[in-house]
């Protein structure tokens, strides 16, 4: 613990005149579960896909393991599993291929790759399915096998970008469960969501994203005391409104530029 | 190599189990081109069969006898005299016979012959169906040559009649031999039949050439468009694997399903072209024509960097589109016309073309391998490795561009749609 996973210094990112991050700063910690929250269009996705080498930031600096995303993106990406927020597998390729052809691409030997196979056979809890096309699964099928895919490989971070949108109650739930269970083996998560009650049940520490920029951070437990807030939500809403109790519900009346939050 | 050996047996893969792709590339060139060549050697073979051919003779002198014997005597004619009165009657009774040709002689025929002017017969083709009609021209063709026969056959009796010693002669004063002279060497094959050889290649080299080309582009933005259609790029783009093994082991994969494309589509042509006895019975290499080793070598070097040039450009473009319809047009759009010239150089040759011409389409990757395959019959190597040097540099070129933008964030943020409407937005 205490030995810094991500580190985020004064990040910007412009999509051509549209500024996506206006300069956002913050560290993750080894072994802890990380969540980036906030509304839509907030700057989350993009975040998460600079710390991925997808994105080049447009200035400031990012390091993962002290390595920096963009001067040594292919030592990064050894070290790293990044699942996107909208994401597919291969269609013609079955379940169980498809595994077995990433973890190839992530282990040494053969004999390596197999365990991973067998983790993600498992994590997937996909069963005999896995032997169908990809082409054949459900929208949370294939959430279930992508997030196996990149937790079986043992990252030491793994990026999950809304894991577990598109799922049911009962796969999401699982889910958070599976994150939890590997967390405590080792892996360090960054992890972004709309789903406040995931976030109070997964993550160690929060920031909470708006319009670029980051609005506060801390554990849920401080972040609810400091906005005097029963749950993330309001703590959600009270921040990103910025204001009191008060302005909230009058900007909420108003319109708050997030409502369906 | 390990990381380059899974992701393109992944790439083949993906390819081989695309039902679509594998229809229009292998079965179709397997089982419609020899299929289409078997029915249009059908209607030419039942061309070539036996003619019916249905005879009216009204002359009663000797001549008139004398061509019946000589139609009855040549090949692939079955004779069958009929009597009637008129021309109408005997083209009744022909037709409802099912014969194909009706042959009319006159009852003045040996008259004139007699008396030394020219007789006529009439010849007609009876359509009973609608088709092409080659069984009836073939057939016409043949009436043609026996008629040609019988003239030379009655002008020798009547120039022996007036005394002539050797009427063969007269008959046929010159007697001509043709030969060809092929790179300078004479060869005893007339130019017709070397003509028809080098025609045959003529058009099957580019088309095969042009079927590859734009096979293999439109695999490699497909399955360039298609990574981003199924939102499996960004996951791609994580994996430990540098962006230059993605792109080479696509490469890799889409050249090796050309290939089998490639092989396909020959023996499909071969098949259909076989069917058509297209065959002159003249191969190239036995007029001194033939490809040497080394010249096969540079041949297939020629192709691969045209096929490489033609694979990462489609690939740079696809790079651009949204979706794999979208990929699919604008590489249409960019590669066709680059295509193009190939079916040009089916009629025509490079040098027949203006200088300005000629340099616009030398510049053009793809004309190379015909121009070459063409230089190479002749024997010019020095032309076909100036032509690997440029290809080299050409294919090198894009395929470095290549690299270089499929490392930019612009392979995730430049979208182009023209497919399809976006609901969103
Ligand atoms: N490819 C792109 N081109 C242009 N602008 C983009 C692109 N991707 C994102 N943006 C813009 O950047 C901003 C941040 O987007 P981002 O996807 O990071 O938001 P987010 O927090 O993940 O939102 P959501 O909760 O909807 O996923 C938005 O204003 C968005 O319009
Ligand atoms: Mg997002």
């Amino acid at each position: 613990m205490g030995e810094k996973a991500v580190e985020v210094v004064e990040l910007r990112k412009d999509y051509g005149k549209r500024a996506a991050l206006r300069g956002i700063s913050f560290n993750v910690r080894k072994g802890e579960v990380f969540g980036v929250i906030g509304p839509n269009g907030a700057g989350k996705s993009t975040t998460l896909k600079i710390l991925a080498t997808l994105l080049k930031p447009t200035s400031g600096e990012a390091r993962v393991f002290g390595m920096d995303v963009v001067d040594n993106a292919s030592r990064v990406r050894r070290v790293i599993s990044y699942l996107p927020e909208e994401a597919g597998a291969y269609k013609n390729l079955k379940g169980i291929e498809y595994l077995r052809f990433m973890a190839k691409l992530y282990a040494g030997d053969d004999e390596k790759a197999e365990d991973m196979v067998k983790r993600g056979i498992e994590i997937s809890g996909l069963g005999e399915r896995l032997n169908d096309k990809v082409a054949t699964y459900s929208k949370g099928m294939t959430r279930k096998l992508l997030l196996a895919r990149a937790l079986m490989v043992m990252p030491k971070l793994a990026i999950l970008d809304e894991p577990a949108s598109g799922l049911d109650v009962v796969n999401a739930y699982e889910i958070r469960k599976i994150i939890k269970d590997f967390s405590r083996k080792g892996v360090t998560f960054i992890v972004s969501s709309h789903n406040m009650l995931e976030v109070e049940f997964l993550c160690d520490r929060v920031v909470l994203m708006n319009a670029g920029s980051i609005v506060d951070s801390g554990t849920p437990h401080d972040l609810m005391a400091k906005y005097e807030a029963d749950n993330l939500e309001e703590v959600f809403m009270r921040a990103t409104c910025a204001g009191t109790d008060a302005d909230t519900m009058q900007m909420r009346l108003s319109g708050c530029e997030h409502e369906e939050l | 190599m390990r990381s380059f050996r899974v992701l393109a047996t992944k790439e083949l893969m993906n390819l081989l189990r695309d039902r679509k792709l594998v229809f229009g590339l292998v079965v179709i060139p397997l089982v419609l081109f020899p299929l289409l060549g078997q029915f249009t050697s059908m209607g030419l073979s039942s061309a070539q069969g036996v003619t019916k051919v249905a005879v009216v003779n009204m002359d009663s002198g000797s001549y008139g006898g004398l061509l019946v014997k000589t139609l009855n005597a040549s090949p692939n004619v079955s004779l069958t005299l009929i009597s009637a009165g008129s021309v109408e009657k005997a083209i009744e009774k022909a037709r409802d016979m099912g014969q194909n040709v009706l042959v009319v002689i006159p009852p003045d025929f040996s008259k004139r012959l007699s008396s030394s002017e020219t007789a006529s017969v009439q010849v007609y083709g009876i359509f009973t169906r609608v088709g092409a009609g080659m069984k009836e021209s073939v057939s016409e063709g043949r009436i043609n040559s026996v008629i040609q026969l019988l003239n030379r056959e009655i002008a020798m009796i009547k120039l022996k009649e007036l005394g002539i010693n050797n009427p063969k002669a007269l008959v046929e004063p010159v007697n001509a031999t043709s030969y060809s002279v092929v790179k300078g060497r004479i060869v005893k094959v007339p130019p017709s039949a070397v003509a028809a050889a080098l025609s045959s290649q003529a058009f099957s080299v580019p088309l095969i050439i042009f079927i590859m080309i734009t096979l293999t582009a439109q695999m490699a933005a497909g399955s360039m468009a298609a990574e981003k259609e199924n939102k499996t790029l960004e996951t791609l783009l994580t994996l430990p694997v540098s962006r230059t093994t993605i792109v080479a082991s696509k490469v890799f994969g889409t050249a090796v399903m050309g290939l089998i494309a490639a092989l396909a589509y020959m023996i499909g042509m071969k098949y259909y072209m076989g069917a058509l006895s297209m065959k002159t019975n003249v191969s190239l290499s036995s007029i001194g024509l033939g490809i040497s080793p080394a010249g096969m070598v540079l041949l297939a070097i020629v192709i691969f960097l045209a096929v490489v040039f033609s694979l990462s450009l489609a690939m740079l473009i696809a790079v651009f589109a949204e979706d794999v319809q979208t990929a699919s047009t604008l590489v249409s759009a960019v590669v066709l016309p680059l295509a193009f010239p190939s079916f040009i150089l089916m009629y025509t040759s490079i040098y027949s073309l203006p200088a300005c011409i000629r340099w616009l389409l030398l510049a053009i990757p793809f004309t190379h391998p015909i121009v070459d395959y063409r230089k190479l019959l002749m024997g010019n190597y020095s032309f076909v490795i100036l032509s690997v040097l440029y290809l080299t540099l050409i294919a090198l070129v894009t395929l470095y561009v290549t690299a270089r933008v499929f490392s930019t964030e612009r392979v995730l943020t430049a979208q182009i749609n023209w497919g399809r409407k976006r609901w969103d937005d």
